[in-house]
């Protein structure tokens, strides 16, 4: 049986394996560890770091559906002051490349957030979130638009020295617009999608489940309008792609990998499953094996 | 980790005490702590059930959950049977902060809440912490009274039931004597029955731990789903970490 590697190259990131936590699911890191060394990710994409400490929506903020999940959380966290001197001083310590989520309301503030984090000298890479549905200001809202999205993009990549992903949101009527737009724009690559904008009302109480009333829709649910998308963006740009949506096992990674993904994140699986990751690419390594594949560059986007 | 299923057995119309035994960290639990269960193998249900730890004997090598049937999961649960297999997570969370030792204790439980607070009880007998123990439960009416004889065993029991079909008509805060001088106070159940406690002993001097309870997702302190507020509302804690229990001066009621 051939020794099938499993390294990915992503804008000039070197990972070991293609497989890792997706922002948001993995806080910063220090739960998981608990269960397997952090080092055998690709690596940790921390939760959304904004300029000012957040702490996010009203409870109920995540409830369960039909093989998925909606979440509305409000990117609660301890802002970038101490996300730089609390948590990626440990997590850069665990060796393994460290990826931060990055949101913000203003295009100042994303801007500051991106140099600060830069700066630290701690991330690899930075992820911009574009595109979460679960803020009154921001997130979404530059995300949705070609035109914004450009714009935030250039000024964001002044500020960073490390390369940049662009989280796009499939909250949109065109997702291919706003790939290209980024691509134009300077980002480094892409990663999709973030969640679908969902609800579940409560017949008792006859109300909305989730305090935020709207939430996010994830999990093995969302996986075919992911691997759609991620196949329909694969076709219109040449930057690299990270996807996600619904991975829960090898051959869900597979399938976004043949759509035309370098790399894939996992989100809410690791809530069902918290040795999900390494499960995944262990099952990603039996089936190179077993098919004769040396390296992932082999079956990237074969499905074109 | 997989525990086997080694008794199921209904306890009022939609309650249920599961036991389990396999390999699982026993000696490590703390009451108050909880375990977080897959549901038919994660397949529909994706989310973990957070389920108290009722009881853990580690001995027998055996623990005890008692739950709520409120969705399709916790059916699914209530459907297991002797033989079954259970994938669970665990112990998860803070539990109850043990009492010095010797003082006055009373421990008041509602409903589901209940359960919890056996283990802590358990513990406070056999590790000699206190005999100084008051139990109050609350229920709503008689038949969903359960486990009150299980607790009568370990001390004083005094029940409220809100129609009065058992015990004592009117609710826990009616057997809450404050001028009983308790020293430490133990409650799980209905966040509108800690309320009630709290502003029931405001002016006395006691030490009061609740546990509470969230929607929870990953149950392991990485979602930020299950938060709740701190005294100052300035904080969010995670209910799965830094609770389920935890001193009622602060939290956010």
């Amino acid at each position: 049986m051939s020794n099938p590697n499993l390294a990915v190259e992503l804008a000039g990131l070197k990972l070991k394996n293609p497989v890792m936590p997706a922002s948001g699911c993995f806080g910063f890191g220090r739960e998981y560890s608990n269960y397997y060394p952090l080092s055998q990710l690709g690596a940790v994409v921390v939760k959304a770091t904004t300029l000012e400490p957040r702490l996010g929506n009203p409870t109920p903020r995540v409830t369960e559906v039909t093989a998925g999940m909606l979440n509305a959380i409000g990117l609660a966290n301890p802002g970038v002051e101490k996300v730089i001197t609390q948590e990626l001083p440990w997590l850069a310590k665990q060796d393994v490349p460290i990826i931060v989520n990055v949101a913000g309301s203003t295009e100042r503030e994303y801007c500051r957030v991106v140099e600060e984090i830069s700066n630290s000298g701690y991330a690899q890479a930075i992820e911009l979130n574009v595109s979460c549905p679960n803020v009154k200001l921001g997130g979404l809202t530059f995300g949705a638009d070609p035109k914004v999205l450009a714009n935030l993009i250039k000024k964001v990549k002044k500020v960073s020295a490390v390369p940049l992903f662009v989280k796009l949101s499939p909250n949109v009527t065109d997702i291919q617009d706003l790939a290209i737009a980024a691509e134009a724009a300077g980002a480094d690559g892409l990663s999709l999608i973030n969640t679908l904008i969902g609800m579940q009302i409560d017949i008792k109480t006859r109300k909305p489940v989730l305090a935020n009333k709207i939430g996010g829709l994830s999990g093995p649910a969302i996986k075919p309008v992911a691997v759609r998308m991620v196949y329909q963006v694969a076709q219109v740009v040449k930057i690299p792609i990270i996807g996600m949506g619904g991975i829960y096992s090898g051959i869900d990674a597979l399938e976004f990998i043949m759509a035309g993904a370098s790399a894939v994140m996992v989100g809410t699986a690791n809530f069902t499953n918290p040795m999900a990751c390494p499960k995944i690419i262990k099952e990603i390594a039996d089936f190179m094996a077993a098919e004769g594949i040396e390296s992932l560059e082999e079956i990237r986007g074969c499905a074109l | 980790m997989l525990l086997d299923v080694t008794g199921i057995t209904n306890l009022t119309s939609n309650i249920w005490e599961l036991c389990l035994s396999g390999p699982f960290p026993y000696q490590r639990v703390q009451a108050g702590q909880f375990i977080n269960i897959l549901i038919n193998q994660g397949k529909d249900h994706i989310l973990r059930r957070p389920i108290s730890i009722a009881e853990v004997d580690t001995n027998k090598k055996s623990l005890t959950i008692v739950f709520r049937v409120v969705g399709q999961g916790t059916e699914w649960l209530s459907q297991r049977q002797v033989g079954d297999q259970l994938n669970i997570i665990g112990p998860l969370g803070t539990g109850f902060q043990l009492p010095a030792k010797n003082s006055k204790v009373v421990v008041v439980g509602g409903g589901i809440g209940v359960p919890p607070l056996y283990q802590l009880v358990k513990e406070l007998k056999q590790k000699q912490i206190t005999n100084d123990l008051t139990i109050i439960l609350g229920f709503r009416n008689q038949a969903d009274c359960f486990w009150v004889e299980r607790f009568a065993k370990l001390g004083q029991v005094l029940v409220a039931t809100n129609d009065g079909s058992f015990g004592t008509k009117g609710f826990v805060t009616d057997l809450l004597d404050t001028k009983a001088n308790y020293e430490y106070l133990y409650s799980c159940g209905p966040r509108g029955m800690l309320q009630a406690l709290k502003n029931h002993c405001q002016g006395i001097n006691i030490q009061g731990y609740v546990s509470l309870e969230e929607r929870m997702a990953c149950g392991v302190g990485a979602c930020y789903g299950c938060v709740c507020s701190s005294a100052d509302r300035k904080l969010h804690y995670r209910i799965c970490k830094e609770g389920p229990v935890f001193n009622w001066e602060e939290v956010a009621l």
